[in-house]
């Protein structure tokens, strides 16, 4: 059963094969009550997010003022749909869906291939002139106080303005996308992110940045694309890396590689120079972004499938989909760059609001090592703004499950174990930011004490652990599951 | 220009951007404020579109509008 699911994860190739392999199992629900664009496909999705181990994505088919136009929410939206993507069964226990990612890391080949325009499913429409996105997106307020209607799973592909043959420097990211009208949209950015230096290149030179916006993607490519990788690494080659599969590709109209089977692709240009008010929206930590003035591009030309499939998102105030699809491989490349330098690490659980708060197991080398490898987990590519709150637990705590991290903050941390770093880098839209931009840094010491501290570890209770026992859990739920059929 | 009034900035002239359809009759409009680039459906709440309803701290100052920071400056 564990090669069958793992070949059918390789054999996806687009939202709707995913969409369907959910279906199968459990894990997608068409929704067809007629709803309300606001607040119903909110309140819908948020309620699907309270059950983070098993929400199924549900595509809406019957939305007020949209007649045969359809949404998917929550294609992530859960452990099992993330477990399913990955080739594994639903129960898959977080700690191993993380060490499935973990070990394909640096460890896989890319199979690009090229699928010529005239048959990309991506092509099968094409609108190039009248154009009105509303015309094609179902959108509705995500959340009740964004500045409009936003496109919060895009996965934006550009070139780099100033060296547009370079297959690697093309950048695929997700960016929030708000409308601005039926031709018109602002992206946000911050100068760091890849887009935000291909903006500031293009304005610099005057050159044209032309982009194309893929929706309704290859579910791969969200998890893996959201990933800082080098600027001069594609994100398409490091997707199908890290899947195991191919990836195929086409052309945009305006010169772009794309996905050739998303549902929907908007191909637009930046208005050089041009700011309009964006914002507010409701981000990752909970709260809203502020208004700002950001870039604003112009709609050129739309493809789409038949009866194409809007996909987005639900993000606010956690747990939500946000949290799913990119709290894993926030946490792996961590994982990887610490073992580089300290072997001792054995998990890294940086699943809360983009690792604001983060949970390493390491085994002590002597007394106090741990804090070590929290400094150390701090000057990461994304510990430098991200982690924030720093939790230290010995190898025998799973970081993964919060009982025992309780039982570990119980037990072994004393209060005058605790590092506070002041003045720190912080996620300017951290609401606890001092000013934003600045912060301070919190590391808890859960592990345990050695030599030379006078006082050792107690001794332990030692229940049984490791794979039988899990392996008589998942039985007993499967037991509890077959007793109610 | 038009009279639709932004929930937002309160100023006049909103754009119609878009009228959600069903068997030809108009369910909803999608208006968008030329001004602080608000945009609003008019079937929503009125905790997020009614004048004086909505929560006045994401109310946008249409009189103080260069107070709003432009990002990526060179």
């Amino acid at each position: 059963m564990m090669q069958d699911l793992a070949k059918q994860s390789r054999s996806i190739t687009s939202l709707r094969d995913f969409l369907e392999l959910l279906g199968d199992a459990g894990q997608a629900i068409t929704w067809s009550e007629r709803v309300m664009p606001e607040p119903d496909v909110r309140n819908i999705a948020v309620a699907a997010s309270r059950d983070a181990n098993g929400a199924p994505a549900i595509v809406f088919d019957n939305i007020a003022g949209y007649p045969g136009k359809r949404t998917a929410v929550g294609v992530h939206g859960s452990w099992d749909n993330i477990a399913l993507l990955l080739g594994r069964p639903k129960g898959t226990t977080i700690r191993e869906l993380f060490f499935e990612i973990a070990g394909r890391w640096g460890d896989a080949a890319a199979q690009i291939s090229t699928v010529p325009e005239a048959r990309a499913p991506v092509h099968e429409c094409r609108i190039e002139s009248g154009i009105n996105l509303y015309d094609v997106l179902p959108v509705y307020r995500i959340n009740e106080y964004d500045g409009g209607f936003y496109l919060g799973k895009a996965s934006v592909a550009s070139r780099d303005p100033e060296d547009l043959d370079n297959f690697g420097k093309q950048n695929v990211g997700i960016y929030r996308l708000q409308l601005q009208g039926p031709d018109s949209f602002t992206l946000m950015t911050i100068p760091s992110h890849d887009m935000g230096r291909q903006i500031m290149a293009a304005e610099r030179t005057g050159l044209p940045l032309k982009i194309a916006v893929m929706l309704g993607n290859h579910p791969g490519l969200a998890v893996f694309a959201a990933t800082p990788i080098g600027y001069e690494e594609s994100e398409y080659s490091y997707a199908s890396a890290m899947m195991g599969a191919p990836i195929r590709l086409t052309k945009s109209g305006n010169g772009i590689d794309i996905l050739a089977d998303s549902e929907i692709v908007i191909e637009a240009e930046m208005q050089l120079g041009e700011r309009v008010l964006e914002g507010p929206f409701g981000e990752f930590p909970g709260s809203y972004s502020g208004v700002r003035k950001a870039p604003i591009f112009k709609v050129t030309a739309i493809s789409h499938r038949k009866n194409p499939i809007f996909e987005n998102i639900y993000i606010g105030r956690g747990w939500t989909e946000h949290d799913t699809l990119i709290g894993l491989h926030t946490s792996a490349p961590i994982y990887a760059q610490l073992r580089q330098n300290f072997p001792e690490v054995t998990a890294v659980n940086a699943l809360y609001q983009h690792g604001l708060t983060g949970i390493i197991s390491v085994k002590n080398r002597m007394a106090g090592f741990a804090k070590t490898v929290a400094l150390r987990a701090l000057s990461t590519p994304h510990g430098v703004m991200y982690l924030k709150n720093l939790i230290m637990v010995d190898a025998d705590v799973d970081p993964f499950d919060l009982n025992q991290v309780m039982w570990a903050l119980s037990t072994r941390t004393r209060a005058d174990d605790i590092i506070v770093l002041p003045n720190m880098p912080a996620v300017p839209i951290d609401p606890s930011a001092v000013v934003p931009g600045k912060g301070h840094r919190l590391i808890i010491d859960a592990t345990s004490y050695l030599p030379p501290d006078p006082v050792g570890e107690a001794h332990l209770v030692t229940p049984p652990t490791g794979p039988d026992i899990d392996e008589l859990s998942k039985k007993i739920r499967a037991m509890q599951l077959g007793a109610l059929q | 220009m038009s009279k639709t009034v932004c929930p937002r900035c309160a100023t006049g002239g909103a754009l119609a951007d878009y009228q959600g359809k069903e068997g030809g009759k108009v369910v909803w409009t999608i208006h968008r404020c030329p001004t602080c680039c608000f945009s609003w459906r008019d079937s929503e709440p009125d905790s997020a579109i009614g004048i004086g309803i909505r929560s006045a701290h994401f109310a946008v100052d249409a009189a103080n509008l260069d107070r709003y920071v432009k990002i990526l400056q060179q």
